[in-house]
């Protein structure tokens, strides 16, 4: 039989019993629906963590630090700690020397090396009366363009008495003596003033010693979701000095390394192979794509799960559209007995009811992937107000979308709730198909 | 006259609520090609049966059954099918035609499985519906079509592949008189145009039409006379059905 008559007599016999096809194809439609529902609601949240994520670092970027086993060189002698750290002694520990950084360098992909280093002094931040709270680094005078920040005020070029502010930096400024129930006052704008650093050390007597350090905002970054968005970038030699001050011993990067170095790579595809590589050489490295892909493969799960709570729906809608095959031979086995009589083989009869079940699982999957997708975009108005309220008063990322439906998903679903149909017809169509001719004709 | 059917030590036993039954018992037959054969037998005689093995659509207890030079007995169900396509027609007394297709659709579904294209099937449908007298009832379904009408369309379902051979179960059990006499003309017709037509009945009207008879008691072929002398015995009691 040609696959156009195969088609045409299984439209033909499903169109004959339409109400019954109808109600079996109910359950699939519940099946399917659930399954896209669900499913899209799992890639939604997925796609609303990753917007989250978006810029919480560039992907192209590798955090890479010595080797310590968990302790950092400030633990060292001049804090008074306790030496070289748990995994060994310094000699064993790879530094990040200038020699590093040129080996680094060298790694096949690598565009930019840049050392950084990070005040871990006792500070406070001020700005006139207001305190403020953040993250600083020391970096090279132009390092801040080749991590690929913009500003939205200034430059990102440093020089010994500049500083570069992130985009949120100005909203952690505070008036430490405001009273309860006074107004909180606007964020300061800080490009152009000069802001106070006043590092505090204790001597051997417990008196406090202070270092002031008055650096003007030269420039203040664009908003990119990341870190820098929370951090002061100073330059690293001022950054280094502070560190000494603070430690009260000298700090030489060719023997004590750099606390951290940044790399990047030209393409986030190959940042995974490059991290590689530089665990390989000895370093600590770390990239905010591992972050990305665990949050990634937690959805893909999440995305499994929901899909196999629709599958249980689709499961029950397989025995119903069973069901509806057994009683359809039964109540058509004269016809099977006439359809062998004209010459039909058991692979035609076979056919022909696999044919009829697949119809029924595709005439439900394709009720359900409309169900599913139109139930979906309703979610998607209602839920994605409600979380832009969320955002708006808790701070964040306002979602673009809450359940989202890849054009993949129904037409898996589709294919598979047709193979599903045709599975659950295949033992009501093996007894049809192996029918004794005369026995179908005589049934009564 | 060269025979198309021959059959010998035909036996199809099977059990029915635990009693063995011999549908048929040891028949030794041949049909010649181009006649018009009627196997006449009271209920239960195994006439039926028979057709149904000559047809294919049984498998014999023992025996051979040889069709056109093909061991039927020994062919797998695809072969036979493939076989009783090209060789066979159908009739059967409750017509098993389908509910939901036209006088039309009926005609041309063993085409279907032929894999021949629609508008061949269309055109030879229409064609054998006019040779039946139904040309003006071709859309209709069963359900419009009267009982010798639906009849009328089974026979020309049967002449859709062009077969050498036309098997009729009870053609005219469930007609009545004329349209009985109708679809008896037509079996008439189909074997003067060349084809070797076999039909099982009780009805004896249908004797005046054959060119050959075969009488079937208790499973086996017996002689007209037996026949006779057994049918008209009042403790065989009514024959036929």
């Amino acid at each position: 039989m040609k696959f156009s008559d195969l088609i045409g007599l299984v439209i033909n016999n499903l169109s004959r019993r339409k109400a019954r096809v109808g109600l079996t194809a109910i359950g699939v439609v519940i099946g399917t629906g659930a399954v896209v529902i669900l499913v899209s609601l799992a890639i939604g949240l997925q796609m609303n963590a990753n917007e989250q994520l978006y810029g919480i670092g560039d992907l192209s970027q590798i955090y890479v630090m010595p080797a310590y086993g968990g302790e950092m060189y400030m633990a060292g002698p001049g804090m008074g700690g306790g030496g070289g750290g748990s995994g060994g002694s310094n000699q064993d520990i790879k530094l990040l020397t200038n020699a590093a950084l040129e080996e680094l360098r060298a790694i096949p992909g690598v565009t930019v090396v840049i050392p950084r280093d990070y005040m871990y002094a006792n500070a406070f931040i001020s700005y006139k009366k207001m305190q403020g709270y953040s993250g600083i680094y020391g970096v090279g005078t132009n390092d801040l363009v080749d991590f690929g920040y913009e500003t939205q005020q200034g430059t990102t070029a440093l020089s010994r008495s500049t500083v570069v502010i992130g985009y949120m930096v100005a909203q952690n400024f505070m008036d430490p003596y405001l009273r309860p129930g006074q107004e909180l006052p606007p964020p300061p704008d800080l490009y152009d003033q000069q802001i106070q650093i006043t590092l505090v050390k204790y001597d051997d007597q417990g008196n406090e010693i202070r270092k002031n350090y008055s650096l003007r905002v030269a420039g203040v970054l664009a908003e990119s979701g990341s870190e820098a968005d929370f951090s002061m970038y100073l330059p690293l030699d001022l950054v280094k000095s502070m560190n000494e001050w603070s430690n009260g011993t000298r700090i030489n990067y060719n023997k004590t390394g750099y606390n951290e170095v940044i790399v990047r790579v030209e393409n986030a595809d190959r940042t995974l192979e490059v991290r590689d590589q530089i665990i390989a050489m000895g370093y600590q490295a770390n990239t905010m794509l591992d972050f990305v892909q665990g949050i990634n493969n937690f959805y893909s799960i999440l995305q499994v799960v929901l899909g196999g709570v629709g599958a249980i729906a689709l499961l029950v809608a397989a025995i119903g559209i069973a069901n509806t095959m057994a009683m359809s031979i039964l109540e058509r086995t004269r016809e099977i007995g006439l359809m062998k009589a004209v010459g039909a083989t058991n692979r035609d009869v076979l056919s022909l009811f696999l044919g009829e079940a697949a119809g029924i699982g595709f005439i439900g999957g394709l009720g359900g992937v409309l169900t599913g997708w139109l139930l979906g975009q309703m979610l998607n108005v209602v839920a994605v107000v409600y979380l832009a309220q969320q955002a708006a008063s808790q701070g964040g990322i306002p979602p673009s979308v809450a359940v989202y439906t890849p054009l993949w998903l129904p037409v898996f679903v589709l294919a598979f709730s047709t193979l599903i149909g045709m599975l659950s017809g295949l033992y009501p169509a093996l007894r049809a198909a192996n029918m004794i001719p005369v026995m179908a004709l005589k049934y009564e | 006259m060269t025979s198309l059917i021959q059959v010998s030590g035909l036996k199809r036993h099977y059990e029915m609520g635990g009693t063995l039954v011999r549908a048929l018992d040891g028949v030794d037959i041949e049909i010649a090609a181009h006649t018009f054969t009627v196997v006449m037998g009271p209920s239960g005689s195994g006439k039926s049966s028979l057709l149904y093995l000559l047809g294919g659509l049984d498998r014999p207890t023992s025996g051979e059954i040889t069709v056109n030079g093909e061991r039927l007995d020994q062919m797998d169900e695809n072969a036979l099918a493939l076989f009783r396509r090209k060789t066979m027609g159908f009739i059967f007394q409750s017509f098993n035609l389908v509910a939901s297709m036209s006088a039309l659709e009926n005609v041309a579904f063993p085409m279907q499985f032929a894999g021949i294209p629609p508008s061949q099937r269309n055109e030879r449908s229409k064609s054998l519906l006019e040779q039946v007298g139904l040309s003006d009832r071709s859309h209709h379904k069963p359900s419009e079509l009267s009982g010798g009408q639906q009849q009328r369309v089974a026979v020309a379902r049967a002449l859709i592949n062009d077969p050498m051979l036309i098997f009729a179960d009870e053609p005219t059990g469930n007609l009545d008189t004329q349209s009985g006499v109708t679809v008896m003309q037509m079996l008439s017709d189909l074997h003067k145009s060349g084809r070797t037509v076999l039909v099982v009945t009780h009805d004896p009207r249908m004797t005046r039409f054959a060119t050959h008879k075969i009488f079937l008691l208790d499973g086996k072929v017996v002689s007209e006379a037996d026949y006779q002398a057994a049918t008209l015995d009042p403790l065989i009691g009514n024959i036929g059905g």
